[in-house]
């Protein structure tokens, strides 16, 4: 063996072991629930708690709720600043850059901050403190979502697309739904995934609003059980290992097309 | 002994044999062109020169040292890239000025020396500029002066003028050819552009499938290839499946039609492939010349000439026409002669 | 050579149909996603903004940045720092020799999973993460307790994975992962005509690397240390489930004060709020212009 490869296996030994060995001890400390023997108890105690259920459903519809609300917020602006108001893009990025100088805990602190005073005070209800929640999310996934819409528009050019459309008497429900939107799917699948990602595993936010988010029950979850935290530790790690899958299945065949991401720190 | 002696230089990539009994000798102060198809060995050819590629066999020497085996930093061979691969961190004259600073020559003199370069590619106040703000031409320029600065023995271009557009690679062909001279510095030019090539060289080599086709210069390499691919692959070639009538009186047969040709020629009654260049043949009629009737398929005006298609039997020859403006082009279905003299056209050999 | 070019054109064309003023109507398309940004990103900064420069009636003053100075604020500013810059730094450079062994070293075989891994890996934050690192080094953590068997003792050694070299520790896992998705395509530009430029012009491998290939990889090395400092500066859920917010973060103080006002004093609450900010902004603008220069260097 030469010399560099040596090395080079050395790291990649080491990067390996890194990763590998915390899931490891994870996986085994969840499946010694019962003593003396490797059991899924734990994993049957997590599905069968109706909390888990609950709190993961919950995460899961604000999730939901957060990608509808993003793809109707971005995805109409990008195609209308690219279609008629090119100048000012630049502004739009901007935009999408801020999340990334707001980390969540100061985000959560400065909405509760303003929106759980009056004249707003959506905090009081239920209902507005999700859709509080929901918004916060917008924002913490707005920088991803920006840039795959936007990244996935430009790939397929919209502007000369639209007027290619309207040169062969296309009418706007046309253009939008059978043109721009089917050349859009790679993009818009690749933002709901990320969404989905950021969404379902975050704590800051979702402790602080008190909503029953998955992330908040999980952090419970540490602090009072033993095994079934780490039965919950793997199931998100599944989940952001389907999450991120699903985003190279959408993206491989689309070079150019994939962004580092950052989960919920 | 040539300055550049390449002795059957053979280099096989696993199973495929990229280059094969490459045998070339270049004189000092000569420019040089390997010509041929994507995947003739062109390249490699000129990649196991510069040292990046190791030959399977053979050697090469450079005034009389064997390089064969030697690392490419100890060569002296100065290589330009079909990509400029110009080092994006630095300035243009720290690039031109980059070999000088490893062979130790004081920064003082390295400026004046790149400075003196940039004067040479003609871009004196460009010496500040970083690669991103030059364009393809310019940065090209600066690549050629960057290996021009280590005053190379040999220098190498690989495909350099194929990333740019049509009007700026005459100019810089033109601009190489100029320095070349200047310098007088023997110089191996890749190219897949014949016309690069052929105005280029004082010789081409022709490569195809690894092989040499034809060494030659290029007056030589157009009107005399040596084997049907050189023929096909340089310049536009109208060939004519004909059989020969009458060896020692050298007349074949096209269709109906009969063809003189300058003997010998193969066995009567064998079928050959007849060439003869566009540029050969005239529109009517001509006392001496072999004459052949046909209709026009096409005229095709390309500004300096004309290109006229006339189908004969069995075959379409195309005649190319100095454009002068009292000429009267023909029309697409119009009955006409063409004609051309015996010593125009050959016989092809065998493709193989 | 008037026909030579050399503006860096947008991709975009110059708007056909955008005249100035081009009616109201074009505008009022862009309206709702500048009105949800100012009100969920813009709004919020900008009261803490203010607040940081108002007395409990609403007077202007210096006095919250002022009352930053005091232990237990300058040591959270401290701690976060440390391992902030600690685990930049290590994720760098872990990260960098990983990217280095799959792209130029002859790991080669493994880069898509590593980078599959990658991607998954720093996004694995949170809770979940700080549980898997009590799970391996918590007190009866599986390597805790396997390197008990053998007689080595981590705690008694003096090792916490509740302190600094824990929290380090943890970040780590989603620190290098973020560094090879970032290093991996600029190592990858590397053009291999740069090598055999420089060999032709008789450079040997340390010189290329010495005046080449690191000064191209520089910006994009410098600007990842800084997105990776901004990355564990920021975060809070997983100090926070690690160690139950008994480690003093910035992050974590922000989160006692928003929870008790444990400071007894909200403007110095929003100080230090906007203080991080403003340490994420110039980290992050850094970063930006470092990966422009990058990419500048590595296009075509």
């Amino acid at each position: 063996m030469k010399r560099g490869a040596f090395w080079s296996w050395l790291w990649v030994g080491l990067g390996i072991a890194y990763f590998a060995i915390p899931l490891i001890a994870t996986l085994e400390f969840s499946l010694k629930a019962e003593r003396g023997r490797y059991s899924l108890a734990a994993y049957r105690t997590v599905l069968s708690d109706p909390q888990f259920a609950s709190t993961f459903s919950f995460s899961a519809g604000i999730a939901i709720l957060t990608i509808l609300f993003s793809l109707l917020l971005i995805v109409p602006t990008v195609y209308w600043v690219h279609l008629r108001l090119p100048q000012i893009r630049p502004a739009m990025e901007f935009v999408a850059f801020l999340p990334f100088v707001l980390p969540a805990i100061v985000l959560v602190f400065g909405l509760i901050r303003i929106y759980s005073r009056p004249p707003f005070a959506l905090t009081n209800y239920v209902w507005s403190t999700n859709l509080l929640l929901v918004a916060a999310y917008m924002g913490l996934a707005l920088p991803y979502m920006y840039r795959s819409v936007d990244t996935g528009m430009r790939a397929i050019d919209v502007r000369t697309l639209t007027e290619a459309a309207q040169s062969l008497g296309a009418g706007w429900p046309t253009i939008v739904g059978r043109v721009i939107f089917p050349n859009l799917r790679t993009a818009l699948l690749s933002g709901t995934f990320l969404t989905f990602a950021i969404v379902l595993g975050e704590y800051t936010i979702a402790s602080f609003l008190a909503r029953p988010m998955f992330g908040p029950y999980l952090a419970n979850m540490v602090r009072n059980k033993a095994y079934e935290p780490a039965a919950l530790s793997i199931i998100s790690f599944a989940l952001t290992w389907a999450m991120m899958g699903g985003l190279q299945w959408v993206t491989h065949r689309t070079p150019g097309s994939t962004q580092v991401t950052t989960g919920p720190r | 002994m040539a300055f550049l002696e390449i002795d059957q230089l053979h280099k096989q990539f696993g199973d495929l044999p990229a280059v094969s009994g490459f045998d070339v000798d270049v004189e000092q102060g000569e420019f040089l062109s390997l010509l041929g198809p994507s995947g003739c060995g062109k390249t490699t050819a000129l990649r196991m020169i510069a040292g990046f590629e190791r030959p399977t066999s053979g050697t090469i020497h450079l005034n009389g040292r064997d390089i064969t085996n030697q690392p490419p930093n100890r060569r002296h061979i100065g290589m330009v890239f079909q990509s400029y691969a110009l080092f994006p961190n630095m300035t243009v004259a720290d690039n031109v000025g980059f070999g000088l600073k490893l062979k130790g020559m004081t920064p003082a003199d390295a400026r004046r020396r790149a400075g003196e370069l940039l004067e040479l590619i003609q871009l004196p106040d460009k010496g500040g500029s970083y690669p991103y703000q030059l364009s393809g031409g310019q940065q090209q320029r600066v690549a050629l002066a960057r290996a021009l600065a280590i005053e190379p023995q040999v220098l190498l271009l690989d495909e350099p003028l194929s990333a740019l557009d049509a009007k700026i690679r005459v100019e810089l062909r033109a601009e190489i050819r100029r320095i070349q001279q200047q310098l007088h510095i023997t110089t191996l030019y890749v190219t897949h552009d014949q016309e690069e090539a052929m105005s280029l060289s004082d010789r081409v080599v022709v490569m195809n499938k690894g092989f040499i086709e034809q060494v030659g210069p290029p007056f030589e390499i157009y009107n005399y290839p040596r084997t049907a691919f050189v023929a096909h692959f340089v310049g536009q070639l109208n060939v004519m499946p004909v059989r020969v009538v009458d060896a020692a009186a050298g007349r074949v047969a096209l269709g109906e039609q009969t063809i003189i040709l300058e003997p010998p020629l193969a066995a009567n009654g064998q079928a050959v492939t007849l060439a003869v260049r566009p540029e050969e043949l005239e529109l009517g009629a001509a006392e001496g010349h072999n004459n052949l009737r046909g209709l026009v398929e096409s005229v095709n005006f390309l500004g300096s000439i004309v290109r006229v298609r006339v189908a004969v039997d069995g075959a379409t020859l195309s005649a190319d026409l100095f454009n002068e403006r009292l000429l009267t082009l023909p029309k697409a279905g119009e009955a006409v002669t063409i004609n051309f003299p015996a010593h125009a056209a050959w016989v092809l050999e065998e493709q193989g | 050579m008037a026909t030579e070019t050399v503006a860096v054109t947008e991709s975009t064309p110059p708007a056909r149909r955008a005249r100035a003023g081009a009616g109201l109507l074009t505008w009022l398309g862009v309206v709702p996603f500048f009105l949800f940004a100012l009100a969920f990103l813009v709004a919020p900064a900008s009261y803490l903004f203010i607040g940081s420069f108002q007395t409990l009636d609403g007077q202007f003053t210096l006095d919250n940045f002022r009352n930053l100075n005091q232990p237990i604020v300058v040591e959270a500013y401290k701690n976060s720092l440390q391992v902030s810059f600690a685990t930049a730094l290590g994720g760098t450079i872990f990260g960098f020799l990983l990217a280095y062994a799959v792209t130029l070293g002859r790991a080669g075989r493994v880069r898509s999973g590593l980078l599959t891994f990658s991607g998954v890996a720093s996004n694995f934050a949170g809770v979940p993460l700080a549980f898997a690192f009590i799970a391996t080094l918590g007190r009866i953590g599986l390597i805790t307790t396997m390197l008990k068997a053998v007689g080595i003792d981590l705690y008694q050694q003096g090792f916490s994975l509740y302190s600094f070299a824990g929290l380090s520790l943890t970040y780590m896992y989603f620190q290098f992962p973020l560094m090879i998705l970032i290093i991996t395509p600029a190592l990858e530009g590397l053009k291999r005509e740069w090598r055999e430029a420089a060999e032709n012009l008789g450079a040997s491998s340390g010189q290329y690397w010495r005046y080449i290939a690191f000064p191209v990889l520089l910006p994009s090395l410098l600007g990842t240390l800084i997105l990776l400092f901004a990355n564990a500066f920021g975060a809070f859920a997983t100090a926070f489930a690690l160690t139950g917010g008994t480690i003093n973060l910035v992050t974590i103080l922000i989160g006692s004060q928003m929870r008790g006002d444990v400071l007894r004093d909200p403007g110095l609450g929003y100080a230090l709020a906007v203080g991080m900010v403003a340490i994420m902004a110039v980290s992050i603008t850094a970063y930006t212009l470092l990966q422009r220069r990058s990419e500048r260097w590595l296009k075509r």
